[in-house]
């Protein structure tokens, strides 16, 4: 179901996207920064870490890795590449791979990896590869429930959240910790959050007694913030069609009075209403468990692209890359701001180009000094990072 | 075949007793043993290892729950159907201090330690060994009472960090819903563990324990996962670095029992019926290509050509044909007929026939031998000119397709065959040849030259009997 406007084939580069990119590598995207994140401030490490290019022809070029930060640097700037990805730290040099070595992958971020077009069976506002500021809401969810799991159960605080430029958001841990979990653990972790059967039942979730309490009430805590408004927003029950979809979760025994409670009324809210109803007084009679609490997972429980999770050695776009189509940048953002984030305000590559030119246009170029980046609306997103990345090796200095 | 002439010799630098040494049935065998060991010792222990191992395999294999009661229930009655007693000793839970379960103990500490020697030979072997390692010590864990795991912490220094009453108060809650199978009376009860939660990700995964900031707190019986996972880290390592460190084994005998060991799929001794339906030899050439696995048709085949066969060649051919129901006069006249081809009959007399009778237990010791399974044969060494040996495992890559093809298996049978082969699964891809020669397959796994020949004969007397009746 991808959306009219674009497919993900067809190279769609603006004479302008071509004219700006490297302009952009060279004086805004944060490299130095980066390359010392990836490299965990060890240049021999960075050595060791394969990125990926995908060019403008649409070559992609795997396991390369750069011995220093101007090779990095030099590279990057001579292929321009659309897409900078980046995979895991390997035994050996990834670039010996041209030579028919094998490879092995010893450690990376603890990465997860969100796409809206996942819940494309829940939202009405778009589908596909489109993403408005209504549909945003379950990147929030899927941000405050992620970051509490990576907190309170395993300990983890350096935490990194990106949108994709496109369609989703990234979310990378850095702990050495977690850098070092085995693909065995990454997948175990997975299991452990995820919540959704796969597949196509209608019922997604069943909580039993192997899915307990403590990890669902937490989530649901969070997911009422936004329940009530995802349901308006989405008209999640407005059409018959909806309905009857939200009826087949429910079990046959009951379902009639469902359906009649809630067919009387018409929009979603006021079926919500009855529906809630409804399983008040049921509840008495019937053992109805945790079915509210399974309607409202299925409808908003995070779900996760797993695979990027599961192996080290699946790659994944480097933050402050420029989504090739919608030229829109790849930045981090702060957890606890996700309900202000604007997708209509994230800086494009044309505009940060636009704003860098203004400010070196101006007569008075003052505070002087300043970086690049800082003369442009990166600047706050630049910061989350460069903190990120000092906290990491502030901790890294001192735990180890 | 020699027995127990030869002794191995492992120094001693620990002075601790038996008693001390095998103080409890379970361990993570910290020490290399030091004590003598015969090698026929030696030997049957590393294959009542690699037996009871197998056992434990199969029990998944068969479709029984990991760790069910039915699944701890089949390994149990394998291991007393194949006469692995001692090892089920070490099961009762009860810890006894007897001669016997300091014996079983100390089989189970030597075998353990000749099985690293066998299995740290290669990444696949490593993960088999270790997969079963794990299950075994397992196995033992649970059968244990609370006192006597507690023990084994103890002895083996595993300070494992108890919660306080007053964290175990704060937790309460969520220790009771996160922990399965305990209510909150055995919750306050019972003593909680906290522990690295990479120690029990497994438990993680199933959302079987409770966690908080990294840490998991775990009732006694999941300290299992824990140690387990230490157990994990330091046998793998170290099967690692005797694998760089192996010694060049000079004795041949051992060096081939510990580079095989893992092919050989143990089974049953098979027994030779008294009662057996007498063969008649006029049928042997036809029942050697019908009936008999390649092992025993590539022998048959050799002596009808050369019309002579070398002695461990005239010894398992022998044996199995007396097994398959060749009576005394007729066993002595098929020889006889078939050497006196190239040597007179006084030569043979002479030479060869003390030694047949000796096989057929008529003279000397009046030993009635058992013929030789496929483990011993897929073991034994052979030498240039050698007519034994299992042609799966012995022959060139190139023989082997040919022969089963030419013995009638189809293509796509013969590149099944060969990739079993590759991967050293030599009676598997026996057993699949049986699949392909006949109309059925076999009931089992081959394990035996003349259980192959009684179930290729069953198929025949099966249809025979349809159709009489
Ligand atoms: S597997 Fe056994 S029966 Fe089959 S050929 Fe080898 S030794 Fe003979
Ligand atoms: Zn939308």
């Amino acid at each position: 179901m991808a959306s009219a406007c674009c497919s993900d084939n067809e190279p769609a580069f603006t004479e302008e996207y071509l004219k700006n990119i490297v302009p952009y590598y060279t004086k805004l995207m944060p490299l130095p920064k980066l390359y010392e994140w990836f490299g965990y401030g060890n240049p021999e490490i960075f050595a060791k870490r394969e990125i990926s290019f995908t060019l403008s022809n649409d070559v992609y070029i795997r396991y390369q890795s750069f011995d220093s930060f101007e090779e990095f640097f030099n590279e990057i700037k001579k292929k321009a590449p659309v897409k900078i990805d980046i995979g895991a730290i390997y035994k050996t040099k990834p670039k010996i791979k041209a030579l028919g070595f094998e490879l092995t992958a010893t450690r990376k971020d603890l990465v997860f990896d969100i796409d809206i077009s996942d819940y494309d069976d829940v939202r009405t506002c778009c589908n596909g590869a489109g993403i408005c500021n209504k549909c945003w809401k379950f990147m929030a969810i899927a941000t405050k429930i992620i970051s509490a799991v990576l907190k309170e159960d395993f300990n983890y605080e350096h935490i990194l959240w990106v949108f994709s430029g496109r369609r989703g958001i990234h979310c990378w841990v850095a702990d050495r910790h977690a850098r070092e979990l085995t693909n065995e653990v990454r997948s175990a972790m997975t299991e452990y959050f995820n919540l959704l059967k796969d597949g196509n039942k209608t019922k997604k979730v069943v909580l039993t007694g192997r899915i307990h309490k403590k990890i669902y009430e937490r989530a649901i805590k969070i997911i009422d913030e936004y329940f009530m408004d995802i349901l308006e927003e989405q008209d999640l029950l407005g059409t018959d069609l909806r309905l009857r979809k939200f009826l087949d979760m429910i079990d046959k025994g009951v379902r009639k009075q469902f359906q009649k409670s809630m067919t009387a009324v018409k929009c979603s809210v006021e079926r919500w209403e009855a529906f809630e109803q409804t399983f008040t007084e049921l509840q008495e009679s019937d053992d109805l468990k945790t079915l509210k609490e399974e309607i409202k997972l299925q409808y908003t429980y995070p779900r996760l692209d797993v695979h990027v999770t599961r192996s080290l050695d699946h790659l994944l776009k480097t933050p402050f890359c420029v989504h090739p189509k919608t030229e829109k940048i790849c930045i981090p953002f702060e957890a606890e701001k996700v309900d202000d984030f604007d997708l209509e305000k994230v800086p494009t590559l044309s505009k940060v180009i636009e704003e860098l030119k203004t400010y070196d246009e101006r007569e008075d170029t003052l505070p002087l000094g300043l970086n690049d980046y800082q003369k442009t609306s990166l600047t706050q997103h630049i910061e989350l990072l460069e903190r990120f990345v000092n906290n990491l090796e502030k901790d890294d200095k001192m735990k180890y | 075949m020699d027995t127990n002439a030869r002794r191995r010799r492992v120094h001693t630098t620990v002075e601790d007793t038996e008693a001390t040494l095998y103080n409890h049935d379970l361990s993570l065998y910290p020490k290399f043993p030091c004590s003598e060991i015969p090698l026929s010792e030696f030997e049957e222990l590393a294959i009542d290892r690699v037996q009871l191992f197998r056992i434990i395999e199969q029990a998944s294999l068969k479709g029984h729950k990991y760790f069910s009661d039915e699944w701890k229930k089949c390994i149990k009655d394998d291991m007393m159907k194949n006469n692995l007693k001692k090892f089920v000793r070490l099961l009762s839970g009860f810890n006894g201090q007897t001669e016997l379960d300091i014996q079983a103990r100390r089989a189970d500490h030597i075998s353990h330690f000749i099985l690293r020697i066998a299995y740290c030979r290669s990444e696949e072997l490593r993960k088999w060994f270790l997969a079963r390692e794990l299950e075994w010590f397992k196995i033992k864990f649970v059968s244990n009472s609370t006192p006597s795991i507690l023990k084994f912490l103890q002895l083996n220094e595993l300070n494992y960090q108890t919660i306080s009453n007053e964290e175990k108060e704060d937790l309460k809650e969520s220790l009771i819903v996160c922990t399965p199978g305990m209510n909150d009376v055995q919750v306050m009860m019972s003593e909680f563990y906290k522990v690295p939660f990479l120690d029990v990700w497994t438990l993680v995964q199933k959302r079987r324990v409770f966690l908080k900031e990294g840490y998991a707190y775990i009732p006694i019986n999941d300290l299992v996962v824990s140690i387990q996972s230490t157990f994990r880290t330091t046998l793998s390592s170290k099967l690692v670095l005797m694998n760089r460190n192996l010694p060049n084994l000079d004795d041949e005998r051992l060096s081939n029992l510990l580079c095989n060991l893992h092919q050989a799929y143990t089974g049953n001794e098979y027994t030779v019926s008294n009662d057996k339906d007498a063969i008649n030899p006029a049928d042997i050439d036809e029942y050697s290509k019908k009936h008999y696995p390649l092992c025993m048709r590539n022998l048959h085949e050799t002596l009808r050509a050369n019309h002579h066969l070398k002695h461990y060649g005239r010894l398992i051919y022998g044996l199995f044909l007396k097994a398959i129901g060749l009576k005394y006069e007729q066993f002595i006249e098929f020889w006889r007929s078939e050497f006196t081809k190239t040597m007179d009959t006084d030569a043979f007399n002479k030479n060869h026939l003390y030694n047949f009778n000796h096989q057929f237990g008529k003279v000397g010791k009046r030993v009635n031998y058992s013929p030789y399974s496929c483990m011993k044969i897929i073991m034994s060494n052979v030498g240039a000119g050698d007519a034994h040996c299992c042609p799966f495992r012995h022959f060139d890559v190139g023989r082997l397709r040919a022969k089963i093809s030419e013995c009638g298996a189809p293509s796509e049978g013969v590149s099944e065959i060969m990739q079993l082969v590759n991967n050293g699964h030599y009676q598997i891809a026996c057993t699949k040849y049986f699949q392909y020669t006949h109309p059925q397959p076999s009931s089992n796994t081959i394990n035996h030259p003349n259980q192959y020949f009684e179930e290729s004969m069953n198929l025949v007397k099966d249809k025979t009997e349809k159709i009489v009746s």
